[in-house]
């Protein structure tokens, strides 16, 4: 058996977060039976984005904030890779904000992780958009994901986990690698993971989080419910988790299903000249 | 249809003979289209183009539009020549105006001998040599809207010089057979409409005449539809990007190629998103391309710098417009080099090529492929708009020179015979083996930070140094395999010129006229711009007493680059430089070099005399 890269002890301080979604991540990819050889991990800058390293896995390091567009190219490059890419707030909702909204959009078959701590953790405890007023001088409201998430009409699969709550964190992760593997589209899961060092919401967080699966009206295939029962809970100072949207639509809706169809992929393709040689001679013979 | 004795405008208008006369012969013809944005100015000059081209003729044609969708000045022209061409001839010979505005534009170039061709609906002109038909008009009656009148133009001007009627609307077929039935029917009447007007006038037939040519097999294109057949045929299968000027046509025309082969193209949200979705999918196992422009390679540029450091290879081509900023975005430059050599924070490996012909521009782009493999190096192709936008006959791309080489790629089958897979092993020409995510038992790590040879982030001293010395000397070590420079002219001549891509069509008709003036001169053209190709350029500087820098920017940026890596050579060099948004005419070239060796006290190489037109 080859020897691969080995994984590296975690830099993280002892009782961050992201420990909780470093072991659900790994016992989800088990469950599901994701062999390491293609399962792909992207990872964003700063603390959490460091997370490819901890485990046995194709690891890419990506750009601050660019590691949804590479994530992205991967699938499209390959459709039958698993890929899942994970970072922080930072990384994902204020230099990356771009890729983030237009990820719903795209709606390629992978899973984006943020494990938001409300802060700039290894820059040592800026202010970042999802901070609460007055954490660091902090005078903008908080950035809400699953609102933005919500907004979008794309069949996605949209989930918030709590790192004190790594067993219901499991099943979801679980749920959203399956729903990639299916090819159903894009899976988006915001974990949250507490700043031990920075911001330590431990406390404060179980104390407040409400699983919406709970409520009366829970409906995860109808948006317009989902959204009125995040802002209720929001408005009443709970911090809601669970699975936020489940699409309806249970079909290959995922941009790599469209856009690849039948072939294996760009990756896969065989680009040998005699391989292809009729169709090179007809666009060659089309110019004039 | 009316008849020519109903029409209640006159059918032309001249001031010009009528009487019959012999045409004149040409050996190099220019026409001029000019109008206003949507007048259809390009199609004339493309219909013009294809019927030189069945003819075995050179053509050039290019175009002056602005950065609008419609409306506003815009001009296009064609040349046609017995000679290989490939820049704007510097006066106009025949020129067709579709409004007042091109008729004075047009005018300030027009020859002595040359002749106005114009649409007669909106304006007239009091001037000798010219024909007024009311196109518009004479079109929107019988087919119901004016906008054909660009193909009845097209028509009078076959008449002018004396097509082949036959030929004339085979073009017509070949140009409008996509769209089909209706648009293809009206476009041959419109043609039949300006022939006839032209015939009916009298004393416009055969004004002039361009003998056929020899230039057969040769087809008319881009450069930017090079690129894209490049790409695909070197097995480039994914391609991201954003639209912009002068690159989009790369992104529409692989739009159209690569889904019948399994390829992807994806319209990126911005710049960013292109090239690290190219990134992501190299990394997959993809040869991958981006295509982009000044503004939209600066936000690229972290990361090229991260590909090169994570060593994954990418193509990107920069169709370089007039910068910075949004600048000039329809107009001509080669002002991004200086920013490519020295490229992004840190130091990192890249290489840069420059084609100058659309064939150039297809092997080129099959060349970076395999270099960006083989050396999991970040390859710029850099073009500028007149190569990118212009078209230019090309001998026919020749497929049986095509190779596609992967590198040191790790397949399934080779995967299982590795004790180890280090994604940074250290070897001997600093190219680790590369595995693909998804080839059975191995897993990697790929990272832009500083990594070992496992790819796990280090800090470490001596592995920074050899990792450092690992990617950098890539460029030393890959020389041998860069593209190497043409070079033009007698190897004895001792006046030499250097430049690459678009500037080279004008730099060999300027060594053409000189040498008709009996003045021999030696021309460079590079192909690798970086690392510069210091083993190439020594030689040849040691061979010419001077040498001229031809470009299109403001600070002589390859001088620059050049006087850097050979300062040996530094008094050698001067530059002739343009930056007015214009491609260089080749007697632009020719005056600047007569000024430039004046004012440096060089021995006089052309007489003063008057200003230089073509033979």
């Amino acid at each position: 058996m080859t020897q691969s890269a080995k994984p590296v002890a975690p830099i993280w301080c002892p009782g961050c977060g992201d420990f909780s979604v470093l072991a659900a991540v790994k016992r989800a990819a088990a469950n599901v039976g994701i062999p390491v050889y293609e399962l792909v991990l992207v990872g964003g800058i700063g603390c959490s984005g460091s997370i490819h390293n901890f485990i046995e896995v194709n690891g890419l390091h990506a750009l601050h904030g660019r590691l949804l567009a590479q994530a992205v190219g991967v699938k499209l490059s390959n459709p039958s890779l698993t890929v899942v890419a994970a970072g922080g707030d930072g990384d994902g909702y204020a230099i990356g904000m771009g890729h983030f909204m237009h990820a719903f959009k795209k709606n390629a078959s992978i899973l984006y992780i943020v494990m938001n701590n409300e802060t700039y953790g290894l820059t040592k405890g800026q202010a970042s958009p999802t901070s609460q007023i007055g954490f660091e001088g902090n005078v903008e409201p908080p950035f809400h994901a699953v609102l933005a998430a919500l907004s979008i009409p794309a069949p996605n699969f949209i989930a918030r986990t709590f790192s004190g709550d790594p067993k219901g964190m499991t099943a979801i992760l679980e749920e959203a690698l399956r729903f990639n593997r299916e090819g159903r589209g894009f899976a988006f899961v915001e974990d949250l993971s507490p700043c031990v060092t920075y911001n330590d919401t431990y406390k404060l967080w179980r104390e407040k989080v409400l699983d919406v699966s709970k409520l009366p009206d829970y409906d995860p295939t109808n948006r317009n419910t989902m959204f009125r029962l995040v802002y209720e809970a929001l408005d009443q100072g709970r911090v809601p988790i669970g699975v936020m949207h489940r699409p309806k639509e249970s079909g290959p809706n995922g941009l790599e299903q469209k856009l690849v169809g039948a072939h294996p992929g760009p990756a896969q393709a065989d680009i040998g000249l005699s391989a292809n040689l009729g169709a090179y001679q007809k666009l060659i013979g089309s110019l004039a | 249809m009316t008849t020519p004795a109903t029409r209640s405008v006159p059918l032309v208008e001249t001031t010009g003979p009528g009487e019959s006369r012999p045409p004149m012969e040409l050996a190099d013809l220019s026409v001029m289209i000019g109008g206003q944005g949507g007048d259809g100015t390009l199609t004339v000059s493309d219909l013009l183009g294809r019927y030189f081209l069945r003819r075995g003729l050179y053509v050039y044609t290019s175009r002056n539009v602005l950065s609008r969708i419609r409306g506003g000045h815009a001009d296009a022209s064609v040349r046609a020549s017995r000679d290989p061409i490939a820049a704007v001839k510097s006066q106009v010979d025949l020129l067709v105006a579709f409004d007042s505005e091109a008729a004075e534009m047009g005018r300030a170039e027009l020859a002595p001998h040359g002749f106005i061709v114009y649409d007669s609906t909106t304006f007239h002109l009091d001037l000798p040599n010219s024909a007024g038909f009311p196109f518009a008009t004479l079109v929107g009656g019988p087919l119901g809207q004016p906008i054909f009148k660009n193909t009845a133009a097209y028509g009078a001007v076959s008449v002018l010089l004396g097509f082949d009627a036959e030929m004339t609307r085979e073009v017509i077929q070949e140009r409008f057979r996509r769209r089909g039935g209706e648009a293809l029917e009206k476009n041959l009447k419109a043609l039949e409409i300006g022939r006839n007007a032209a015939l009916e006038a009298g004393g416009m037939a055969n004004r002039y005449s361009v003998a056929a040519g020899d230039a057969h097999d040769q087809i008319l294109t881009t450069g930017n539809q090079a690129v894209a057949l490049g790409f695909v045929v070197g097995g480039g299968r994914f391609f991201a990007g954003y639209p912009i000027t002068p690159a989009t046509e790369i992104m529409e025309y692989l739009q159209r190629y690569l889904p019948p082969l399994g390829g992807v193209v994806r319209q990126a949200e911005d710049e960013l998103a292109a090239i690290n979705m190219v990134i992501g999918a190299s990394y997959a196992g993809a040869r991958v391309l981006t295509s982009t422009s000044g503004p939209g390679l600066g936000l690229m540029t972290e990361g090229i710098g991260h590909a090169a450091t994570a060593e994954v290879p990418v193509v990107v081509a920069d169709c370089q417009r007039v910068g910075p900023s949004t600048g000039q975005p329809t107009r001509n430059e080669q002002s991004d080099l200086a920013h490519l050599a020295h490229l992004g924070h840190g130091d990192f490996p890249r290489f840069i090529v420059a084609p100058s012909t659309p064939e150039d521009c297809f092997e080129l782009t099959i060349e970076a492929l395999n270099l960006a493999e083989r050396w999991r190096v970040p390859v710029i192709l850099l073009l500028d708009q007149a190569l990118c936008q212009n078209t230019a006959t090309s001998r026919r791309f020749d497929l049986s020179k095509v190779e596609i080489d992967r590198g040191k790629r790790i397949t399934a089958e080779t995967a299982a015979t590795l004790a180890h897979y280090k994604v940074y092993e250290f070897t001997d020409d600093g190219v680790s083996p590369f595995a693909p995510p998804g080839t059975p038992g191995l897993w990697s790590e790929v990272t832009g930070n500083e990594h070992d040879e496992w790819g796990h982030v280090s800090v470490n001293p001596a592995n920074r140094v050899r990792q450092m010395k690992k990617r950098m000397e890539k460029m030393v070590k890959a020389r041998d395999e860069l593209p190497p420079a043409r070079l033009f002219g007698p190897s004895d001549a001792k006046i030499g010129f250097l430049g690459f891509g678009g500037t080279s069509g004008p730099i060999l008709e300027a060594m053409r006229l000189m040498e008709k003036r009996g003045i021999p001169t030696r021309y460079f053209q590079a192909r690798t711009l970086y690392p510069v190709p210091v083993h190439e350029l020594d030689p040849f500087l040691k061979s010419v007493e001077v040498a001229y820098v031809v470009e299109q920017n403001y600070s002589g940026q390859f001088a620059r680059l050049i006087r850097e890596a050979l300062p040996w050579h530094y008094e050698k060099l001067r530059s002739v430089l343009k930056y007015d948004g214009y491609p260089f005419r080749a007697p632009q070239i020719l005056a600047e070099v007569r000024e430039l060796a004046n004012a440096f006290r060089a021995p006089p190489i052309l007489p003063d005399g008057p200003e230089v037109v073509d033979g």
